[in-house]
């Protein structure tokens, strides 16, 4: 997760960089920081710094981090010379590094020779158990190669040691979600919620989970979710407000015969249609109708 | 009192300076030969496990209200149960662990190096100087100082009479033991300075016992009363859309 002020900072590190105006070290520097997607720039500026001589020496030993960072990019971007350079001076540099021979396995990768890399990523694995970035090497080529269930278990394994991991967390959570396996995701959404409680994005898919689910508790429960997810974000989320009012029209749908108990709910249903017209009239005025329409559909308005 | 000892500059030539220089080279050396000596220990699988139990553990107990009350009992006896929980540590194995600690011959054997490559270096330095420089005025300071610090700069030279601003051989090697870090971190970079004081520091407090923090983190658990937080949220919800609305 990026804050405002970093991201303010690196856009402004960005267009200096693009502009020719210096400054390319402290844009690695802050991408590698905030393990940002920018391969194509890393590469550019990258290559340009180890290409300059006097640039390079100026860096002492940091130069072969930027090797590595270079070369990572250079796979992303296929241009596997470069990595292939970046990595043999590199190996030059550290011989039987654990760091340099998963870069060489990552090679592997990129070229798509996986059977190759998966014994690379394995022979690593044996001198070093708890690599925790190799293993996630591994789920992520068994999520590249189409091998989902075969992630799934890499990442069952992972988790059985480094419990505390949230990012290994949502990354199966999202997995179980696209294998329609909700149960096991509430599993993991809810594991996200007790590592993070602030951050409503979980709360906000462990809602999304439950609704889908479906069954009176579950979408009881899930409007709670929703409730909270606007609490947390003051109302600006647009996905908790349809939330809300999703599961009351599915609520209401439920408990048609029975209808003393639901009563308290209401008002935060209309709360929310009355939120969501207004951010539509103001921010999308000519949606406003289909808005009302599937809204009337759903007879949550009159 | 002794007017103004005049030191001969063979002192200096052969007494202070080799006195110095011979800390540093021992000092590299030193550095190079623990380089060479350490061993890269692969964490117990075990111990990684038992940190990360107690991590989600305590976020679990933090964050209790959080969840559907049905999802943190299922947690709970995840973690707590008699048979298998995660932070249940079984009687026996709780004494042993200490006893464990110490049968463990790689952990001895680590120990051992770090020692060694602390205690035989300074050991035998200290000797030296001790056999060839004992009781030589090395050096002089350049400003007066009380007598407190005879202890400290005089060491080795049991006279009262002379002045407290000379600095004895003894006491001039344990200058540069100590206060030779300054010049480690410029030679041989920031974080690879050999600091004597700090390593003596380590060498007290060793043997973390996991199993006793993990019974403290079930104990916790055991007793916390799970309260849902949700249904207040739909009320603070409204309120907050209310707001938004108007």
């Amino acid at each position: 997760m990026v804050g405002a002020a970093e991201e303010a900072r690196l856009r402004r590190l960005e267009s200096q960089v693009e502009n020719g105006g210096g400054g390319a070290w402290e844009y690695l520097c802050l991408v590698r920081k905030l393990k940002l997607r920018r391969s194509d720039q890393v590469l550019r500026h990258g290559l340009a710094l180890l290409n300059d001589p006097r640039a390079r020496s100026k860096l002492g030993g940091e130069e072969w981090t930027l090797y590595e960072q270079v070369a990572i990019a250079a796979m992303d971007c296929q241009k596997l010379d470069v990595a292939k350079d970046c990595i043999a001076t590199l190996s030059k540099q550290f011989p039987s590094s654990g760091r340099v021979g998963r870069l060489e396995a990552m090679m592997h990768e990129a070229r798509g020779a996986w059977a190759e890399a998966e014994r690379a990523y394995a022979l690593l694995l044996e001198n070093n158990p708890f690599d925790q970035i190799t293993q996630k090497r591994r789920v992520a080529m068994a999520k590249a190669q189409g091998n989902i269930s075969a992630a799934v278990d890499y990442l069952n394994k992972y988790l059985e040691i480094f419990m505390a991991d949230h990012d290994a967390w949502r990354e199966l959570a999202e997995i179980y979600v696209s294998l329609q396996m909700y149960k096991q995701a509430a599993f993991c959404y809810e594991e996200l919620i007790l590592a993070q409680p602030t951050v409503p994005l979980y709360h906000l898919a462990y809602a999304e989970v439950l609704y889908t689910m479906g069954g009176l508790e579950n979408l009881q429960t899930a409007k709670k979710y929703y409730a909270l997810t606007i609490e947390l974000t003051g109302g600006k989320n647009t996905r908790a407000l349809y939330g809300v009012c999703l599961c009351s029209a599915a609520i209401s749908q439920l408990t048609k015969g029975r209808n003393k108990e639901e009563k308290e709910g209401s008002e935060l249903q209309s709360l929310a249609v009355e939120a969501l017209t207004k951010d539509y009239k103001k921010r999308a005025p000519a949606k406003v109708p289909l808005l009302t329409n599937m809204l009337r559909n759903m007879k949550l308005t009159s | 009192m002794a007017e103004d000892l005049v030191l001969d500059t063979a002192i200096r030539d052969w007494v202070l300076v080799p006195l110095s220089v011979v800390m540093v080279l021992i000092g590299i050396l030193r550095y190079f030969v623990s380089k060479l000596m350490r061993s890269t220990q692969l964490p117990d699988a075990k111990v990684v496990k038992e940190g990360q139990v107690i991590i989600r553990a305590r976020n679990l107990r933090a964050a209790a209200g959080f969840i559907p009350a049905k999802a943190f009992r299922a947690r709970r006896i995840y973690f707590t149960n008699e048979e298998n929980g995660l932070l249940h540590v079984p009687k026996e194995q709780a004494q042993n662990a200490q006893a464990q600690m110490f049968s463990d011959p790689n952990m001895a054997m680590d120990m051992m190096k770090k020692n060694l490559s602390m205690i035989i270096p300074q050991t035998l330095t200290f000797a030296w100087v001790n056999f060839f420089f004992s009781g030589f005025v090395a050096a002089k300071i350049p400003f007066p100082l009380t007598q407190r610090f005879r202890g400290m700069l005089q060491n080795g030279i049991d006279l009262s009479t002379v002045d407290v601003s000379y600095v004895s051989s003894r006491s001039w090697y344990f200058l540069n033991l100590f206060g030779l870090r300054g010049l480690f971190s410029l030679i041989l970079g920031e974080e690879n300075a050999v600091d004597d004081t700090q390593k003596m520091m380590q060498m007290g407090g060793f043997g973390f016992d996991a199993s006793r923090s993990l019974a403290a983190e079930k104990d916790s658990l055991d007793i916390i009363q799970h309260e849902w937080t949700l249904p207040k949220m739909e009320q603070r919800a409204e309120e907050v859309l209310r707001k938004l609305v108007k």
